[in-house]
């Protein structure tokens, strides 16, 4: 029986969260495991705070992580990441996007955005772990911005604690896109996957 | 291997998607053959699914104007024996609902489903009511699911049942069934296909007092029917523990988060479960056993109390002494979730709690003040913020002659365009439904003095927009009605609709413009206006507010979503503007504060524009005084 493993998602609008957790959850049922997750749409994707979760193993039921059992937290934004702090506890890991997007609330003096110190400090009290990522850096040697969220999700199967099997995700990744962009993304992948290895190093 | 797809007719082979996805599944099991919906959220991938593969499998689907008609093609295509859908969100059930109480007198020949979206906490929406009131008011039996397979698997039933017991079924999905993802397993798809044949009958089909009178009754059998059924489906499921003090009632997806509550506690083995697939009407003989058996109750449901009601009605009616809870100790507001439910137990129980909940409140508490505010937006390039925009300057102008201390006040509506309740456009007073902007201008215009600016979208004008519109031509309301006229539902998804010239097949179809119908309804003032030229958009506005009498200003642009997208198709450049730093000021901010498009930001306490984001829309080139902001190619 395969140990329950919660995966959250978060991020902002237009960062591909989604897809990053519809991958997860074709290469789950590949590897005949069962899946649960839910997300957020509708007004959310107007450039407004993303979160979705993915949860695996037999004693799931429900769509949503309960308080503290995120496995992985997945923050493909900084503070989004931190919006989610109650979801971890200490034996959770966090792989971080260290790129952050204001929102225009700050420009507009209506409120502000913490220091990365902070938000990483409080991270760090509540997780296991945090493993902080340029994603977009990785994705751009990989040869596209657009696959920042496929480096993120290398990173997450870098830590070796999902349930899923590295070839599985990669054979989600390949039937997802088209010959010509899978490359790219099999590439984005692999960076994001051994800078996770080498951080945990 | 073959991919599994939406309609593989591969039974028992387990697919991953969306829980929408899975109740279209269900439909196309059953063999549905007409499927209507208006959009919303959390429901407009059903009908987006259906309408994909309606050529494939010979279905009928569309997009009707709005969802009381939906329902009433659904029903037509019952009424001459086709099994048929509507699905719509809770609020469009609202819409639906004059058709749908003598709907019920009717009931069904072909199988009929009517989907309602309700939506906890209102993530998508201007309320949460709770559809199971309405359902209980017009006598119609309810599904709700407690997971996405169960979804498609009641979805599939419910024609079924429908046609057994002759009456049209509710099937009650919340966000987290709509939208959440799971893997299900695959049933069989229905290969009939049925010939409606329409049949006269006046005691069935008219409805004057005489059969209202008529029908009643039967309704009323059929629900009694239906009753004795309930108690035997498998959707209900008594698990009686012996010698438990505790008995939970758990309704739809709250059942899943009992079973996970209960397995946190590690105390599943000691409490008996009774789990609510047909809220409406209860299964009375598993209830009965169930209050019998112990000495304490905890109804978990979403929304309001709906099963509790009924559970304390039984539990009355039978003489039952057993204490029942409920909302006493779970919130009406809001989704429920593991950790509730787990409270909730904890409190009945005294059962360990298996994490410090305190703590993490606290930690919550803290970490709040921290967080930047992050309200969605409209795009970077979206024509709605250059309508406004134009929108406020022509009303200030115009207030001003009204007296010193005169605002204009703008009754808004639904659609992308309620974004722009936020600073810095703050251009929207009231949103209460659609089609409630000309409504309330109406009723304003005989009430305050002071220029009464309203605004809708093109599928919102359509869908509820033109009977308003008739109205203040009618009762000679001296307001501005602007249609927001960007060719989609965008809210929603980007969904056709009558202004869009075509269907949800992807079939060409005419094209209706708002002008003309309301030039037809006997506007005097109607314009159409670009708003990107600003000046000329404003100025036009202007002479509508002052205009004696309803005027209609027609705003008119494609969303810039759509036209970024089709213009990355035909490879046509995008060409984003920049700030040149050497005539910025610095200091005014005027494009942030006027106009607060995410593309614009401050970095080093410059301004600058991010060129990834920018869509060149140049109503910023057009609002800056230093004349900073110019086009790149420039
Ligand atoms: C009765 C009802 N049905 C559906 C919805 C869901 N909904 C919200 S906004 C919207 C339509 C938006 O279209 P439009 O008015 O053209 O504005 P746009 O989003 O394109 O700017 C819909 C269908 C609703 N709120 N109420
Ligand atoms: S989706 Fe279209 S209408 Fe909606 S905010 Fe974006 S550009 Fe504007
Ligand atoms: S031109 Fe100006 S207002 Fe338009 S999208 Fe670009 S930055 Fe935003």
């Amino acid at each position: 029986m395969t140990k329950e493993f919660n995966v959250l998602i978060t991020g902002v609008g237009g960062q591909g969260v989604i897809l990053i957790s519809e991958l997860l959850g074709e290469a789950a049922v590949k590897d005949q495991l069962k899946v649960r997750g839910s997300e957020i749409l509708g007004m959310a994707v107007r450039g407004g705070s993303v979160t979705s979760a993915i949860r695996l193993g037999e004693d799931v039921y429900g769509p949503l992580i309960p308080t503290s059992k995120c496995s992985a937290l997945v923050g493909m934004e900084p503070s989004e990441a931190l919006r989610n702090i109650t979801c971890l506890s200490k034996s959770s890991l966090v792989i971080l996007n260290t790129a952050v997007t204001v929102p225009f609330t700050v420009p507009l003096g209506q409120s502000s955005y913490p220091s990365l110190e902070a938000i990483l400090e409080k991270l760090n009290k509540a997780a296991e772990r945090v493993i902080q990522l340029d994603a977009a850096k990785l994705a751009q040697e990989a040869g596209s911005l657009l696959t920042t969220n496929i480096t993120m999700l290398g990173a997450l199967f870098g830590t070796g604690r999902l349930p899923i099997k590295v070839s599985t995700i990669k054979e989600a990744i390949e039937e997802r896109f088209p010959a010509k962009l899978a490359p790219v993304n099999m590439k984005a992948f692999d960076l994001g996957y051994e800078s996770c290895r080498r951080a945990l190093k | 291997m073959k991919e599994l797809t939406i309609t593989s007719d591969a039974p028992g082979e387990r697919i991953f998607v969306l829980g929408n996805e899975a109740i279209a599944r269900g439909a196309i099991e059953a063999g549905v053959q007409v499927a209507a919906a208006y959009p919303g959220t959390p429901s407009s991938e059903i009908l987006e699914t259906l309408a994909g593969v309606a050529k494939e499998l010979e279905m009928y689907v569309e997009w009707s104007v709005n969802e009381k008609v939906a329902f009433e093609v659904a029903l037509a295509a019952s009424i001459c024996g086709v099994r048929a859908m509507a699905s719509m969100k809770h609020v469009g059930v609202n819409v639906a609902h004059d058709s749908l109480i003598t709907a019920n007198y009717i009931g069904a020949k072909g199988g009929l489903v009517l989907l309602s979206a309700d939506d906890p906490w209102a993530w998508s929406s201007q309320n949460e009511q709770d559809n199971r009131y309405i359902a209980l008011q017009a006598y119609m039996p309810v599904l709700e699911p407690s997971s996405v397979q169960e979804a498609k698997d009641m979805m599939a039933d419910a024609f079924k049942l429908s046609e057994q017991f002759r009456q049209l079924f509710m099937l009650r999905s919340v966000t987290r069934i709509g939208h959440a993802r799971s893997d299900i397993v695959l049933g069989k798809i229905s290969r009939e296909k049925r010939k409606g044949k329409f049949v006269k009958n006046r005691d069935w089909l008219v409805y004057t007092p005489r059969e209202a009178r008529i029908n009643k009754p039967l309704m009323l059998e059929r629900f009694d029917a239906i009753k004795k059924a309930v108690n035997t489906l498998p959707y209900n499921q008594l698990k009686l523990v012996r010698g438990a003090k505790l008995g939970v009632i758990g309704c739809g997806l709250s059942y899943s988060y009992t079973l996970e509550a209960l397995k946190w506690l590690g105390i599943e083995d000691k409490v008996s479960i009774l789990k609510i697939g047909t809220p409406h009407p209860l299964p009375e003989e598993l209830v009965i056993k169930l209050l019998k058996s112990v000495k304490e109750v905890l109804v978990t449901e979403e929304i309001d109390p709906f099963v509790e009601l009924h559970v304390k009605a039984i539990a009355g009616e039978h003489n039952i002494a057993v204490k029942i809870h409920g909302k006493d100790l779970l919130p009406r507001v809001g989704e429920l979730s593991t950790r509730k439910v787990t409270e909730a137990v904890i409190k009945l129980t005294g059962a360990k709690s298996p994490v410090d909940f305190a703590r993490l409140d606290k930690l919550a508490e803290e970490t709040t003040p921290l967080l930047p505010w992050r309200p969605p937006a409209l795009c970077p390039g979206c024509s709605h913020r250059a309508s406004f925009y134009a929108i406020k300057t022509a009303s200030k102008r115009v207030a001003r002659d009204y007296g010193q201390d005169v605002e204009a006040i703008y009754p808004g509506d639904i659609g992308c365009y309620a974004l722009a309740y936020n600073p810095p456009l703050e251009a929207v007073d009231t949103t209460i439904c659609m089609g409630g902007s000309f409504g309330i201008a109406n009723g304003l215009s005989h009430v305050v003095d002071a220029p009464i600016v309203a605004h809708l979208g093109d599928s919102t004008f359509f869908h509820a927009g033109i009977p308003p519109l008739i109205n203040a031509v009618y009762n000679k309301a001296n307001i501005t009605m602007v249609i927001l006229d960007n060719s989609a539902t965008a809210m929603t998804g980007f969904q056709p609709h009558p202004g869009t010239g075509h269907t949800a097949m992807g079939e060409e179809t005419v094209q209706l413009k708002p002008e003309d119908i309301a030039r037809a309804c006997g506007v005097k003032f109607v314009e159409v206006i670009d708003p990107f030229d600003l000046k000329a958009a404003a100025k036009t506005i202007e002479a509508a507010i002052r205009f004696d009498g309803p005027a209609v200003v027609v705003s008119r642009r494609l969303c810039t979503m759509i036209d970024q997208r089709e213009k990355r198709k035909r490879k046509e450049p995008i060409i984003p503007y920049f700030v040149d730093q050497d005539k910025c000021s610095g200091k005014c901010n005027a494009c942030i504060e006027l106009l607060g498009c995410p593309a614009i930001i401050k970095e080093d306490g410059k301004t600058i524009i991010d060129q990834a984001l920018c869509t060149g829309c140049g109503i910023c080139a057009q609002v800056c005084p230093y004349k900073a902001i110019i086009e790149v190619s420039q």
